[in-house]
């Protein structure tokens, strides 16, 4: 392993699936350091793989299992470290970039405060509900590819949506954000 | 609160939901990823063996095989018996076996292949019944750190498939869960 054709090859295949497992990243990882690290170690782990990948019909979703169970495995670390980076800001809602925009400042100035107030209601919640509500609500999974991503049955995920849903409205309300 | 109040509630942090942004990747990240990808995957798979003596070992060592003159003059140890040095686990808690290869001389790009019994996982590696790293064995003790977790109460044999060249051989642990 290390030879130029399989960097070749590596990068062959795991390139088409870059930016979706970016956005997982950050999904699940919540700050821009984490997803890096999560993402970096993904790729690290897939090239130490190499040989088994070539062989995966469908890389993507191969991929994608890997950084969720990596994510899990190290959950500690991570939450850790978000919890510390949340005081930083480096949420996702902390900066306009990648928020569908308007032709009006004032309006995603508003768009934008509430946002940051669903980044922090979002970090109230449980990894479990955090990451469901968001492969479901913002990144438009299917509750079938969440169950195929996570193992998690989609009964459970039904339920951990629901309440998620639940738990920010009430926060959301209680803080102004909505009503 | 009214029925009618919820769900608008309900779609408002839908809306929002759905407009929450994951930002670009930095110019260059992806690159940078996949060059360090490649760099790093390759030092990680020769570093995977720790080269260090028995009296390092803090885990329990419970097997060690010769393989120096025995690698090259024969294709197999024998099959499974008395000799299969054997280790006890517990049921979902990780414990780290070594296992300690002594090589009579220095094997450069072999390559060792571990595959694990049902029920039997390596940390870090889950769902994975089969894990191969390239590597080289130094003259002396090589020892081969494994973190084994038992996800079921089954056991079984695990098989330490070292290649080297044209040669190769396998190697035997017997894994009980108690």
């Amino acid at each position: 392993m290390g030879a130029p054709n399989d960097s070749i090859a590596f990068e062959r295949l795991v390139r088409p699936h870059l930016d979706r497992l970016h956005r997982l990243a950050w999904r699940l990882a919540g700050s821009k350091a984490e997803a890096e690290d999560l993402f970096q170690e993904l790729l690290i782990r897939a090239y130490q793989k190499l040989d088994d990948l070539v062989e995966i019909e469908e890389p993507g979703s191969w991929l994608s299992r890997v950084m969720y169970n990596l994510f899990i495995d190290e959950r500690r670390r991570f939450a850790r470290r978000r919890v510390h980076l949340v005081e930083e800001g480096q949420l996702a809602g902390e900066g306009l970039q990648g928020l569908a925009g308007s032709d009006s400042p004032v309006a995603d100035s508003e768009r934008l405060e509430q946002i940051r107030h669903l980044d922090a209601a979002l970090a109230q919640l449980s990894d479990d509900h955090r990451i469901v509500v968001l492969l479901h609500d913002t990144e438009g999974y299917k509750l079938a590819e969440i169950e195929e991503l996570t193992g998690i049955p989609v009964g459970t995920v039904k339920s951990r949506l629901h309440r998620a849903r639940a738990r920010l409205r009430e926060i959301l309300v209680a803080d102004g954000t909505i009503s | 609160m009214q029925n009618s109040d919820a769900n608008k509630q309900e779609q408002q942090v839908l809306e929002l939901l759905r407009d929450y942004p994951a930002p670009a990747a930095d110019a260059d990240f992806y690159e940078r990823a996949l060059v360090r990808a490649t760099h790093e995957g390759s030092k990680r798979q020769r570093n995977r063996w720790m080269l260090t003596g028995f009296g390092a070992a803090v885990a329990a060592t419970v097997a060690a095989w010769m393989i120096g003159g025995l690698l090259l003059n024969e294709p197999q140890l024998p099959e499974a018996g008395a000799a299969i040095p054997g280790v006890t686990i517990a049921l979902a808690e990780p414990r780290t076996v070594n296992l300690v290869f002594a090589s009579a001389t220095t094997l450069d790009s072999a390559t060792l292949t571990v595959t694990l019994p049902d029920g039997i996982e390596l940390d870090g590696f889950p769902g994975q019944r089969e894990i191969t790293w390239e590597t080289s064995l130094s003259e002396g003790r090589n020892l081969l750190p494994l973190t084994l977790v038992a996800v079921t109460p089954t056991g079984g044999e695990l098989l330490a498939h070292l290649e080297h060249e044209e040669r190769d051989r396998t190697f035997r642990l017997r894994v009980e869960v108690g």
